[in-house]
């Protein structure tokens, strides 16, 4: 049993929750509940949902996710956001589970959540030796690659505007959506409490300085990455963590999965993809031309994200509000994120 | 960065350890006796976590008292240097650069950073001294990187 209160447990408040949104003729059960470890956002729990209706009995894989409001993103990271996006995306072809419900009274789930379909595939994570592993044998098979790619290509090729998700709000034209970002992650350090150091403020003034124009808009993932995919038979089943995205530069996410941050030692991209096969097959997917220069621009971007993501991370051990060593550690991520943003900077 | 007097040995009449020393022994006693005796899975990730961050703290510790002379000496260099190539600069950007050299540390060169943006990059004075100022920045985030890395 997962204890929520001295009461009842999660699986007992699950089961009640979800009695009256699935039409049982008799009580619901949730089974084989466990918590996994995917990133630092949210808890996310797996459960069978099981019961009996007119049609006979039935088991159903269920994912929550629960909002426990002190995690790395802080108020960047919103349910009731991802739950639209979720329900928007049920609109195109790109790979998304199906979400069922979004609580956001704490008191009822015991934090706000989303409850989804678990899809099948796994989810490997490419900071360890194991995941590296099972990417690279999945490169040599060469599948994953192929979908790996085109699912980026189905979330950039996807009709944002037809299915409703100008609500993420629409960048203006020219700089806009550059400087928006830079805002956004500049008002997060300053969430933060972080002091800072003066290199984060020598990338904050060139971010400034050089933002490049966006000639087209797309919905953009913010953060696509093996890690954040499942993987299915080779196949990329589900995109995840649907928390970061904006409409925006498709090259933001194209620089996400150049980048040398997400591939430890090898030639892959995002530990999978082979360059050329990368950019062969996302331009005759999209249509649209790989900019090296803009997505150089977006990889500073992101030195100044893994900046505030650390300095996030460690405000929220500092501050008392979460007691998680992990985050306690992240002190020193920050002096690495900014190492690296000296060096793209050129020094 | 911890203060260099941080290190000095603990009082006892018999046995005096650094304070670094002090802390890479708990580090040490957490990840080779406790964390592997500890079964709770996400108990067990804090008593390893708590071994890095005592790991990194003795080694702040033991390595303040060079990294704080090389900064000092660091930015005596850079502001000597500053002064010429500000020379002619408008008086808010001397104001910046007079308060970072009072200030003394490098975190005090993030406003003189920004004042160099505001007066322009691709004026030759301003450029000249962003890339001093990023010499004696690398120097300083090479020291952190000794002990984040």
């Amino acid at each position: 049993m997962t204890a929520v209160d001295a009461e009842r447990s999660l699986e007992e408040i699950l089961a009640e929750y979800l009695n009256g949104r699935l039409e049982a003729t008799g009580p619901i059960t949730i089974e084989d509940m466990t918590r996994i470890a995917v990133g630092w956002s949210h808890e996310t729990w797996l459960f069978d949902a099981c019961w009996t209706d007119r049609d006979g009995e039935h088991r159903r894989g269920l994912c929550l996710r629960r909002d426990p409001g002190n995690a790395l993103l802080r108020g960047h990271s919103d349910l009731a956001e991802q739950y639209s996006v979720l329900r928007c995306l049920e609109g195109t072809d790109v790979p998304a589970p199906t979400v069922y419900w979004h609580e956001p009274d704490p008191a009822v789930l015991g934090a706000p959540a989303l409850i989804m379909e678990r899809v099948p595939g796994e989810c490997p994570s490419p900071w360890r030796k194991a995941g590296r592993e099972f990417y690279a044998a999945a490169a040599d098979r060469g599948v994953l690659p192929l979908s790996f790619t085109d699912a980026l290509a189905s979330i950039h090729t996807a009709d944002w505007r037809a299915v409703g998700l100008d609500f993420l709000g629409v960048p203006g034209p020219g700089d806009d959506f550059a400087r928006r970002e830079v805002a956004k992650w500049r008002g997060f350090i300053e969430e933060s409490g972080h002091p800072g150091h003066p290199i984060l403020a020598d990338l904050v003034c060139w971010l400034e300085a050089n933002a490049p124009a966006t000639d087209r808009l797309t919905l953009v993932h913010g953060a696509y990455r093996t890690g954040n995919v499942l993987v299915d038979d080779d196949r990329v089943s589900a995109v995840l963590d649907w928390e970061l995205q904006v409409i925006g530069d498709p090259m933001y996410d194209v620089a996400y999965v150049l980048t040398e941050l997400n591939r430890e030692g090898t030639e892959l991209l995002s530990n999978v993809v082979p360059r050329e096969l990368f950019f062969e097959r996302y331009q005759s997917t999209t249509g649209i031309e790989i900019d090296e220069e803009r997505c150089r621009y977006y990889q500073l971007l992101y030195a100044m994200r893994s900046a505030a993501f650390w300095m996030s991370a460690s405000g929220l051990y500092a501050d008392g509000s979460n007691t998680d060593l992990r985050l306690a550690r992240t002190e020193w991520s920050v002096t690495v994120a900014l190492e690296r943003a000296a060096q793209e900077l050129g020094y | 960065m911890v203060g260099g007097e941080a290190d000095r040995g603990l009082e006892h009449p018999d046995v005096s350890l650094a304070l670094s020393e002090q802390l890479e022994r708990l580090s040490g006693t957490l990840r080779n006796e406790i964390g592997p005796a500890v079964g709770d899975e996400y108990l067990r990730t804090q008593a390893f976590m708590a071994s890095v961050i005592l790991a990194k703290l003795a080694k702040e510790v033991a390595l303040a008292p060079v990294h704080d002379a090389a900064e000092r000496a660091d930015l005596t260099e850079l502001h000597e240097r500053l002064g010429s190539v500000l020379a002619g600069a408008p008086a808010d950007l001397v104001a910046a650069a007079d308060g970072a050299e009072s200030a003394g540390t490098v975190a005090a060169l993030g406003p003189l950073v920004v004042a160099l943006y505001d007066w322009g990059t691709d004026r030759p004075a301003a450029a000249e001294a962003l890339s001093l100022i990023r010499i004696a920045l690398r120097r300083d985030i090479d020291r952190r990187m000794e002990i984040a890395a």
